[in-house]
């Protein structure tokens, strides 16, 4: 069981282990009230990764993780996640900067 | 394991959020699934016909399961009353309120330094 400490590569591992492995991948989310604790895990029963937290604004940040599994899972491996927000989505705004300056 | 549509199983894991408040845990997995078994999905290979994927979703709480398959035209509907669900539910845990402890934190260190540095004059003296 490996824990990863950096949200981002949390969430960078597993799209990637989604997009290799479809069939297989699967994501799960642990949530006890009692202990104020919460684990992610996204594994393709070979190799395993998961995240776990007991803050606040980590909630937050899995609500988009959610949205950008539900969309692969939902519509595919190929499925275009930057309408989620997803990462694609910031290398898309500095060319909109861009052209404002200049006007 | 049970399988619902979809506003029921939101139902049921709102109730399951509820039951394991004081002691328990609920575990909700998400799985891309044609819902078809090995033997089905090969004929349909063969056959040459498209199998249609959709979102299988879990919930259980230790003792029981339910589930829910969810496609692609109805996700979005689903996702964003299943984020509701976890934001309401989701309380237990921890804020940031390290800004804070660290303000204490330093306004404490100032009195300490104060502290030391009035009785160190006062044993020079």
């Amino acid at each position: 069981m490996v824990y990863i400490a950096s949200w981002d590569d949390f969430v960078e591992k597993s799209v990637q282990l989604f997009s290799s492995d479809p069939e297989k991948t699967r994501y799960s989310m642990k949530y006890r009230h009692c202990d104020g604790k919460l684990v992610l895990k996204v594994t393709d029963d070979k190799e395993c990764i998961k995240f776990k937290t007991d803050q606040a604004q980590d909630a937050k940040k899995m609500e988009k993780f959610n949205n950008i599994f539900f969309t692969l899972m939902a519509r595919g491996p190929d499925a275009d996640i930057s309408e989620v927000g997803g990462k694609e989505q910031t290398e898309a705004h500095p060319a909109k900067k861009g052209r404002g300056r200049k006007q | 394991m049970v399988r619902l549509q979809p506003d029921p199983f939101l139902n049921e894991l709102t109730n399951m959020f509820e039951r394991t408040t004081e002691k328990g845990s609920v575990w909700v997995t998400l799985k891309h699934s044609s819902d078809k078994s090995k033997v089905q999905r090969n004929k349909m290979k063969t056959a040459g016909e498209k199998i249609e994927y959709r979102c299988l979703i879990r919930a259980t709480d230790g003792r029981k399961t339910i589930s829910t398959v969810v496609g692609a035209k109805d996700h979005q509907r689903f996702q964003s009353s299943y984020a509701t669900i976890l934001k309401a539910r989701m309380t237990a845990l921890k804020k940031r309120e390290r800004k804070d402890k660290r303000k204490a934190a330093d306004s404490d260190k100032k009195l300490d330094s104060k502290k030391r540095s009035s009785a160190a004059k006062k044993t020079s003296n």
